[in-house]
């Protein structure tokens, strides 16, 4: 631990930026949707961005940089299990990417925003506003799906306050600022932390990915098939 | 004249205690019907002002006024379904409507007042105006739905 910590570029701009939009759209969403009234509107609107958001990340999971694709953090149960025990005693468990249960965490974040995104358009608050898709279910399912999208919050939030219970452990228990690396984009590991080669994709490639995305998402808000 | 509006009041004092009396009487089915009727003609007549507001619909200032003042009556109707007979019937309402009636009368007199002042200012025909106060009836609805209504 004596040793200097090498800093190491892992997170990408995309990546980064990804994240802190989606933790500002996510408060916003509890907020706008507690406060109901007008505000529902830019809770649909918001919604729209978030789901543009999650369909990116889940394109930049294939055709992103090294630490920002599936297949460099989705681990094997023994690589978990090996992660769990090196969490759980003295030495650093430092990864240049995601850890294995960050990894997965990622995937049901994922999981999770998209089908809270996704039953938020077929929702209606039996007031005055409907999702873009109410008029292609019944009455009864767009119910369903209301009530889908009202307790999955509470998952959403579960799952948000380990994924930040998680992070204070890293950065206060095993000294691993997981938040300026989240901002930088530059994680500074042990020394003894393997690094394999780390590719960079243009941010370009993201930026038209997230339009292609944003677009996806304008055609299934706007003009239905 | 005098006796013309003694006999109106009369007819008046006669015909709320009727209705009153009806609505204690009336079996737990109907009065379930009776404010599930009067909820869907407040959402029948409210949902289009919404649309108009938020741009999905063309502002008509005369369409928004007459629902308003149709709904000022309307809301007032709900309530008088919800009879304590009416505990057990199998509806989305939560037994929380008769154990903490004094919220809820509370939330519908709420709700009551701000479409009273929407259908004032629906009057006046100035969108902004009524979007703002849209927004507040909206959320007055909110305030029973989020705590009385099933999810």
């Amino acid at each position: 631990m004596s040793q200097p910590h090498h800093p190491v570029k892992v997170w990408d701009l995309p990546v980064r930026l990804f994240h802190w939009a989606l933790v500002a759209l996510f408060a916003f969403m509890f907020f706008s949707g507690k406060m109901k009234g007008n505000w529902m509107e830019w809770h649909m609107y918001s919604g729209y961005m978030i789901l543009a958001l999650v369909l990116f990340r889940i394109l930049w999971g294939f055709a992103g940089s090294t630490y920002a694709r599936f297949s460099s953090f989705l681990a094997g149960p023994g690589a978990c299990i090996a992660f769990m025990r090196k969490l759980l005693s003295k030495s650093p468990a430092h990864v240049p990417g995601h850890n294995p249960l960050g990894g997965w965490m990622v995937l049901v974040l994922l999981l999770v925003l998209l089908a809270q995104a996704g039953t938020g358009l077929f929702a209606n608050d039996d007031i005055s506003i409907e999702g873009p898709l109410y008029k292609f279910v019944s009455k009864d399912r767009s119910d369903q799906l209301t009530s889908f999208h009202y307790y999955n919050f509470y998952a959403l939030l579960a799952l948000a306050a380990i994924h930040v219970v998680a992070v204070v452990f890293h950065v206060f228990v095993k000294k691993e600022n997981l938040v300026s690396a989240m901002v930088t984009g530059i994680k500074k590991l042990d020394p003894s932390t393997e690094v394999p080669a780390v590719r960079f994709v243009s941010s370009w490639r993201a930026l038209g990915l997230f339009v292609l995305a944003l677009v996806a998402v304008i055609l299934i808000v706007k003009r239905p098939f | 004249m005098k006796k013309k509006i003694l006999l109106a009041a009369v007819a008046f004092a006669i015909g709320a205690g009727a209705s009153f009396q009806a609505a204690a009487q009336a079996k737990p089915e109907q009065l379930v019907k009776q404010r599930q009727s009067a909820m869907a003609l407040i959402g029948w007549y409210f949902g289009p002002i919404g649309a108009m507001m938020r741009g999905d619909r063309p502002f008509d200032a005369a369409v928004v006024a007459r629902n308003a003042g149709y709904l000022e009556v309307l809301s007032h109707m709900p309530s008088e379904g919800f009879q304590p007979s009416t505990k057990d019937e199998k509806t989305k309402a939560k037994p929380e409507v008769w154990s903490d009636k004094a919220k809820f009368d509370k939330a519908m007199e709420t709700m009551q007042g701000e479409i009273s002042k929407l259908a004032q200012v629906a009057k006046g025909g100035d969108m902004g105006a009524i979007k703002t106060q849209f927004g507040a009836t909206g959320k007055s609805c909110a305030g029973c739905h989020d705590d009385f209504r099933m999810k």
